[in-house]
């Protein structure tokens, strides 16, 4: 990347102490280290160089061992400062990307900026190497590092105490200082101090462990030769148990004590995944080993990492448990592809990184299809697909590979989200899980276009590039095979198959949006042809224009014909002739797709037409919806005789519109057939008991699928009777599971559930036995109380009467018995992940919900309560959520908002607000007692500084934020009197920044003068709407400026080295720079800088050094962020200026900074009126201008 | 003492006949242990002595009783005569002959003799049913049969439950029984939480009580369900001792077997290279032993 000031970091020895008492102390968690980075310099006049680092307290920093100045912003602390009474959310989410990419190290740019010693300027002028030598410690982290302690007696090791790094996306600057980019590698060394009952387990080869000389403690070395980003560097310490992988000596696996037998259990099939992967990438496990770690209160279920992967102690599991097995495989697959493609292949920018997750999507997808089928593997594509396109549709795209032009578009190639997807901070993590479920798609989709054999040759060519690359010792050039970039890995593409996909990437990739068919057909006897019509909505948000090949199959009775349609602009019908002449053979076998001929009873279809059923894109090939017309006799061969589990999903979906004796009979049919996949045979029973409840009037004999049941899991003798639970045929479990759930469903004429349903499972329950039984039944016993909770119907009330005990309905007095057994028998013998506990959670909520049990959420609460399992904690907030929602309960969303800000587990902290934004107590079109400023202020609060140590958290109440008031000021915010308001102090007046009418908020916002002299801001409405919205992004961040000065002390003036302290609620900066060359050290309290980019840059531009004013910063910062990087300058200076004003040393050098700002500023004006002028109808005032009043220059 | 001994053991006198009897007897044994003393010339005696002395005395006595009568009964007699109790005496080692000199020494005490109380009455047996005569074989001096109930077989007409549909019934409705009384005995014992703010018993939920570390119940099996994994576990860990085996045969024989193992062998070169040494040590960082310090040298 051009500009940038270092080429590569080579060896990047790392020394990590952990002092004794941060496991001893737990109040006091503090760790000390040092970091050691050697960096080549690519440019000559590289005279400051820029880390990441977060939270981490920063001692010394030297080059070459000599002592170098540094200052310390960060200003994604606190994104929009406290005094603004801005509210609109567009405003936030442009300060927030902004303060992202001011410390965005794929730019250049960090926290943290280190000057160069000026002794060393030959040095680096010479390109040699600079050895960075950075002292820091770290205070009670609450992000990045994870502490998981215990309250019990004993020492650390024995509670089980142990911590871990986490985060989402690139967070290693949480832990500790560096440039936390994926796209800059280099080789580690690693070493971590940790007490001696502890293990430390990190990247690369443990190469020894030593005893420190108190022999109390141990030092962990590790070496990670194969060139790494230090995104990809985790750690993780704890008393951990270790197990060496029986089959593969390299492999360690750790967990928690006691957990020993069910990692054996659950990591035993490790090798099986290891050995597919290496065979079809023909490639093998790129590290020297692979380390697994369980621990508690995880970020996510699985994090990978280079040579190790950090998962959920929540993923093992027994050999007695069935549905947590496939899903733990699941995980430890998905890592393990990410070792790969993620891991050892790490990318170039964030707009590649589509590439990474889709590859190792893809692949992990393959291996599914090996290890659990081809059904299974085609009803997770299906599910997937349905998903992404559930959500394009909702939310108006997911754009795969964006790109960022300068000028105008430079904002977002997404406006339609209410965040910018510029950088992965930013993104909400909902979108993010759509994005890498679309990357997966589209690698399907590039494989469809080129085969599978081209696709392992292309990942294959990737990963042998990069494993020779990797044993190179530094030479930039060779390391950069190691990322993978879009561009690259088509061209790679194009290499290996000789195919053009260019159409395909820039229909999938480079845009967003999904296809949305509506299809329809008549057959013409005449002309014997099946006249298709195919429409598409492409207008609507999230949707795109198809043009292209189009699949369709054609089942008729002489057998299955694929057709290959082109889609074109105009075309909407298309001919298709038909082979068979309808009714002629009659006695004949129908031959479907797959070769197979069955017989048919054909008496129910069209005696004119031959046609069977008839499918759109039955490969799901195109990101697509289809909404397809066809009789409900046609739905019904297809659901009995087409072989697709996808076709068979699709059918019974559809049978839902026609509830009639055929559609029963084919589900029944389905049902009851052993051959057919299961879950095919589940989302039967669904949709068996939808039907069944339109059918209630003419419904005969026993309720849906009771008789099924008894057939199958009932005794001859007694058909009231359940047979002990033997689970050893899955798919009959998994069916056995379902039924009885559906069942519940079941209405009667009056909307109940009929009692003979109820009855039957009540039995269920009570003649349960699982003692001869090898597999544990919990999961069982769940859903049955679940299917207990399906069976509530809505209490009838008389005159809002007060639920109690005298007036519950028999049949929930029932249901209520047993809810408390099951709830009470699971504290003397609690089953696995208390699934029980957590289903009887959900059935007291749907009884209260229902008015049978008065609606209270103190049992939810105590059940939230940390300490709890996290199942159990998550399944008693979403009660506590929807409680809210119902009861409007201002307390509870309190409660709630102030776990968000305090619960020790990071996760339930996103799960709530994801929750909350799932099923929100009110949004933004709505009235609701709820909404007032105070909770706004709360909530801003929270997304603009409260969350600064945990992006995903963040990005999350930013979600929050949006579907509580949509984009623009929160309507329950009052509309003040008064449009300007005059600060007496400062002698000025401003627009009252409160006052934004909706639709012009973003006019308002550019109609503040960026210039910090012009102090009355007059109101006026410039005629160009968009041009002004695009300004008011940078403009907003000018009026912080403004506001910002009025507040800073005019006190007394600090003296040379003494520290200003501000304390904020949330967070402490603490800051020393020195600038070394005037030999003065200047003491700035950053809470009054606003943007670090400017801060930084302003300053190292008053260093006198010919070479570097804008010549690396401004054309690249400039380009990127046109205003907010440099005219902040100005404003930043206001502050130090005056703060300094007296003070003798200082004044020569704050008027030459003066000057100099200025003049940069001027500058920068002239750039930015250049590029907009044509268009832009005011200009800014003149800076110059002290402290006289302007009014603005603007006019229609 | 002993007279508050006595006093106190009177006042139980009224409660029980054969206590009152044994206490009696017991009286006037510690009136011949006193006499005894006061003949010795002791002027007074602790509790506790004169109580061992008298258990002393009531031991031989009761030791020659029981001589003599297994002596009596040695000769098929049912009275002991003066003659067993010579015998028995001679075969405790006493002096025989010494006796009645003893007997008739000048400073011996008279104590009165104890009040004649009655044997008391063993109550009998409740006899049920009549009691069998005799057969003509038994001599009428043998003793009665026992009451009928203790021989007699009485054969009952239910059948054992073996239907299917019962015993299910009966097995679910007994551990439903037994679930639900002992969750009321833990919610009856501890906090708990109710659903009704007007009724707390009706439904009474165990009170959520929060774990120091939640996920060992949540994961952990139950020592239930581990007794069953283990039972069948077994098999599955003869598996595994096969397979931790196997990496050690291919490594013994590894010029032939290499294509089967290159993955393991050939991945780490410095590994595989530690590997040929010590072939049957599994070779992992995290087993190896953590070193000594070395000796810095102070700068």
């Amino acid at each position: 990347l051009p500009g940038k000031w270092y080429a590569q970091m080579y060896i990047l020895p790392l020394e990590f102490k952990e002092a004794h008492q941060v496991l001893c102390l737990f109040l006091f968690l503090s760790t000390l280290g040092f970091v050691e980075l050697t960096i080549f310099p690519t440019v000559a006049n590289l005279n400051r160089i820029k880390l990441n680092s977060k939270q981490c307290r920063i001692y010394r920093v030297r080059i070459n061992d000599l002592e170098a100045a540094f200052i310390y912003n960060d200003p994604t602390l606190e994104v929009c400062h406290n005094e603004s009474k801005q509210r609109n959310l567009n405003y936030f989410s442009n300060a927030y990307a902004a303060a992202v990419s001011a410390v965005d190290p794929d730019a250049g740019n960090g926290e943290l900026c280190i000057k160069v010693p000026s002794e060393l300027w030959k040095h680096v002028d010479e390109l040699k190497v600079l050895k960075i030598h950075i002292n820091f410690s770290l205070d009670q982290p609450k992000g990045g590092l994870h502490f998981v302690v215990p309250s019990v007696e004993g020492s650390m090791a024995e509670r089980g105490a142990h911590v871990f790094s986490c985060g989402y996306q690139n967070s290693t600057r949480f832990w500790f200082p560096c440039v936390d980019s994926y796209s800059e590698l280099c080789t580690w060394k690693l070493e971590f101090t940790v007490d001696a009952a502890m293990v430390a387990v990190s990247n690369g080869d443990l190469v020894e462990t030593v005893y420190t000389h108190d022999m109390r403690k141990k030092t962990f070395h590790y070496m990670l030769t194969i060139p790494t980003a230090a995104s990809n560097i985790s750690l993780a310490i704890g008393p951990f148990e270790i197990l060496v992988d029986p089959y593969m000596h390299e492999v360690t696996h750790f967990c928690l004590p006691q957990l020993l037998p069910l990692l054996k259990h659950t990591t035993s099939y490790l090798h099986e995944v290891f050995e597919f992967y290496e065979e079809i990438l023909t490639c093998r496990y790129p590290y020297s080993c692979f380390k697994t770690v369980f621990i508690d209160e995880a970020y996510v279920e699985v994090a990978a990492y280079a040579s190790m992967s950090i998962f959920s102690t929540n993923l093992l599991h027994s050999a007695m448990i069935i549905d947590e097995t496939p899903l733990t495989r699941r995980c430890l697959a998905q890592s393990l592809a990410q070792q790969f493609f993620g891991c050892f292949i790490s990318r170039m920018s964030w707009s590649d990184e589509w590439v990474l997750k889709g590859i190792s999507g893809y692949i992990y997808g393959l291996w599914m299809k090996k290890t659990f089928g081809v059904n299974e593997y085609r009803h997770w594509i299906k599910e997937e697909l349905d998903k992404i396109v559930a959500y394009e549709l909702k939310t108006g795209g997911v754009l795969l590979h964006p790109i960022f032009g300068g000028g105008k578009e430079k904002d977002n190639p997404a406006s339609h989200l209410h965040f910018s997807i510029k950088h992965p901070h930013t993104l909400s993590w909902e979108y993010y899980t759509m994005f890498q479920c679309k990357a997966h798609l589209v690698m399907r989709l590039i494989e469809n276009r080129i085969s599978m054999e081209f696709m392992l040759q292309v990942f294959n060519k990737l990963l042998s590039l990069a494993s020779t690359a990797s044993s190179q010792k530094f030479q930039s050039h060779m390391w950069s095979q190691m990322l993978v970039s879009t561009s690259g890995f088509l061209k790679s593409i194009s290499n290996v198959s000789g195919k053009d996909i260019q159409p395909l990437i820039k229909q999938w990739v480079d845009q967003s949006g999904v296809v949305k068919f509506y299809g329809s057909f008549a057959f013409n006897r005449k002309r014997n042809v099946l006249e298709l019509e195919i429409k598409q909505d492409y207008t609507s948000p999230g949707t795109q224009k198809y043009v292209g090949p189009l699949k369709v199959t054609v089942q008729e009775l002489d057998g299955s014909f694929n057709h290959t349609l082109q889609i074109e602009e105009n075309s909407l019908k298309h001919d298709i002739p038909c082979h068979s002449k309808s009714r002629r053979n009659k006695k004949k076998k129908i031959p479907l797709m797959n070769g197979e001929e069955v017989d048919m009873d054909l008496s129910a279809m069209d005696a004119d037409s031959p046609l069977l059923w008839i499918r759109i894109d039955p490969d799901m090939s195109v990101l697509r919806k289809v909404e397809f017309e066809q009789a409900d006799f046609m739905w019904q061969y297809q659901l009995r005789y087409e072989r697709d589990v996808v076709a068979q999903q699709e059918s019974i979906l559809a049978l839902e519109k026609f509830p009639t004796p055929a559609s029963r009979l084919a589900l029944t049919d389905i049902l009851e057939q052993e051959q057919c996949f299961y879950r095919v045979r589940m989302s039967a029973c669904f949709c068996l008991a939808k039907i069944a409840n339109s059918m209630v009037s003419t419904w005969t004999g026993p309720p849906a699928m009771k008789s099924l049941f008894t057939r199958m899991f009932c005794c001859k003798t007694c058909p009231n009777i359940v047979k002990t639970n033997n689970f050893m045929s899955f798919q009959s479990y998994f069916l056995q599971k379902t039924m009885p759930v559906a069942m519940a469903l079941l209405r009667d004429v009056h909307n109940l559930c009929p009692k003979e349903v109820l009855t039957f499972i009540l039995d269920l329950i009570k003649y349960n036995d699982n003692r001869k039984n090898k597999f544990s039944d919990n999961y069982y016993r769940a859903e049955m109380i679940d299917a207990l909770a399906n069976s509530v119907t809505p209490a009838v009330s008389v005159n809002n009467e007060v639920r109690t005990l005298d007036n519950l309905n028999p049949d929930v007095r029932l249901i209520l018995e047993e809810i408390t057994r099951f709830l009470n028998m699971e504290k003397l013998l609690p089953s696995y992940r208390h699934t029980i506990t957590v289903s009887c959670l959900r059935a007291i909520r749907v009884l209260q919900k229902n008015g049978h049990v008065p609606s209270d959420p103190a049992l939810f609460k105590s059940y939230a309560e940390y300490g709890h399992f996290v199942d159990i904690r998550i399944a008693a907030l979403e009660a506590v959520v929807d409680y809210t929602k119902v009861d409007r309960s201002y307390e509870e969303l309190q409660w709630l908002l102030n776990m968000i800000q305090n619960d020790p587990v990071p996760y339930v902290r996103h799960k709530i607000l994801n929750m909350l934004t799932k099923n929100p107590p009110f949004t933004k079109n709505m009235e609701s007692p709820l909404c007032n400023e105070a909770l706004v202020d709360q909530l801003w609060k929270l997304m603009n500084s409260g969350t600064s140590h945990d992006w995903r958290l963040r990005c999350g109440a930013v979600d929050l934020y949006f579907t509580l008031f949509g984009l623009s000021r929160p309507s329950c915010l009052p509309l003040p009197e008064l449009g300007l308001v005059l600060n007496l102090k400062e002698k000025k007046a401003v627009l009252n920044p409160t006052i934004i009418p909706e639709a012009i908020a973003g006019n308002q916002e550019a109609a503040i003068n960026p210039s910090s002299h012009a102090q009355l801001v007059g109101f006026q409405n410039p005629e160009d709407d968009h041009l002004a919205k695009e300004a008011s992004c940078n403009m907003s961040a000018h009026q912080q400026g403004v506001k910002r000065k009025a507040d800073t002390p005019l006190g007394s003036p600090l003296e040379p080295g003494q520290i200003l302290e501000k304390n904020e609620d949330s967070s402490k900066v603490k800051l020393k720079i020195r600038f070394s060359n005037s030999q003065d050290e200047e003491e700035i309290d950053m809470d009054t800088v606003h943007d670090s980019q400017a801060f930084i840059s302003h300053h190292l531009n008053m260093l006198e050094r010919p070479s570097t004013p804008g010549k690396e910063q401004s054309p690249l910062e400039m380009s990127m962020h046109p205003v907010a990087a440099a005219p902040l300058s100005v404003f930043t200076k206001e502050p130090v200026s005056s703060k300094h004003s007296d003070h003798h040393h200082h004044h020569h050098h704050e008027h030459k900074k003066k000057k100099k700002k200025h003049k940069h500023k001027h500058k920068h004006k002239h750039k930015h009126d250049g590029k907009e002028k044509d268009k832009e109808p005011f200009s800014f005032s003149s800076p110059a201008s002290g402290r006289s009043v302007h009014s603005p220059s603007l006019s229609d | 003492m002993a007279d508050t001994a006595a006093t106190r053991s009177g006042s139980k006198q009224s409660t029980n006949p054969a206590d009152n009897y044994h206490l009696a007897r017991r009286r006037t044994l510690q009136v011949v242990v006193s006499s005894l003393l006061t003949e010795a010339g002791f002027e007074s005696a602790e509790k506790a002595s004169v109580e061992t002395l008298t258990e002393m005395l009531q031991s031989y006595i009761s030791e020659i009783g029981r001589s003599a009568k297994s002596y009596c009964e040695h000769t098929a007699r049912t009275q002991p005569t003066l003659s067993d109790i010579v015998v028995t005496l001679v075969e405790m080692g006493f002096n025989v002959d010494t006796l009645p000199a003893y007997a008739k020494r000048s400073q011996r005490m008279v104590i009165t003799a104890p009040p004649v109380t009655n044997q008391p009455v063993t109550p009998k047996a409740l006899t049920a049913g009549q009691n069998r005569p005799h057969p003509p074989h038994i001599p009428s001096h043998f003793p009665e049969f026992p009451d009928p109930h203790t021989y007699i077989k009485t054969p009952t007409y239910r059948e054992p439950v073996s239907d299917y549909q019962v015993l299910r019934e009966k097995a679910a409705s007994q551990r439903r029984d037994v679930e639900r009384a002992l969750t009321r005995f833990m919610a009856k014992t501890g906090e708990t939480q109710s659903l009704f703010k007007d009724d707390v018993s009706t439904f009474p939920l165990i009170a959520a009580r929060p774990f120091t570390i939640p996920y060992l119940t949540a994961l952990l099996p139950s020592e239930l369900e581990m007794q069953q994994m283990e039972e069948t576990d077994s098999s599955e860990q003869d598996e595994q001792t096969d397979t931790e085996n196997l990496p050690l045969h291919i490594s013994t024989d590894d010029s032939g077997a290499e294509k089967e193992n290159t993955s393991v062998l050939q991945q780490n070169p410095s590994l595989s290279g530690s590997r040929n040494g010590e072939e049957t040590v599994i070779d992992n960082p995290y087993l190896r032993p953590v070193k000594k310090p070395k000796i810095r040298r102070k700068k």
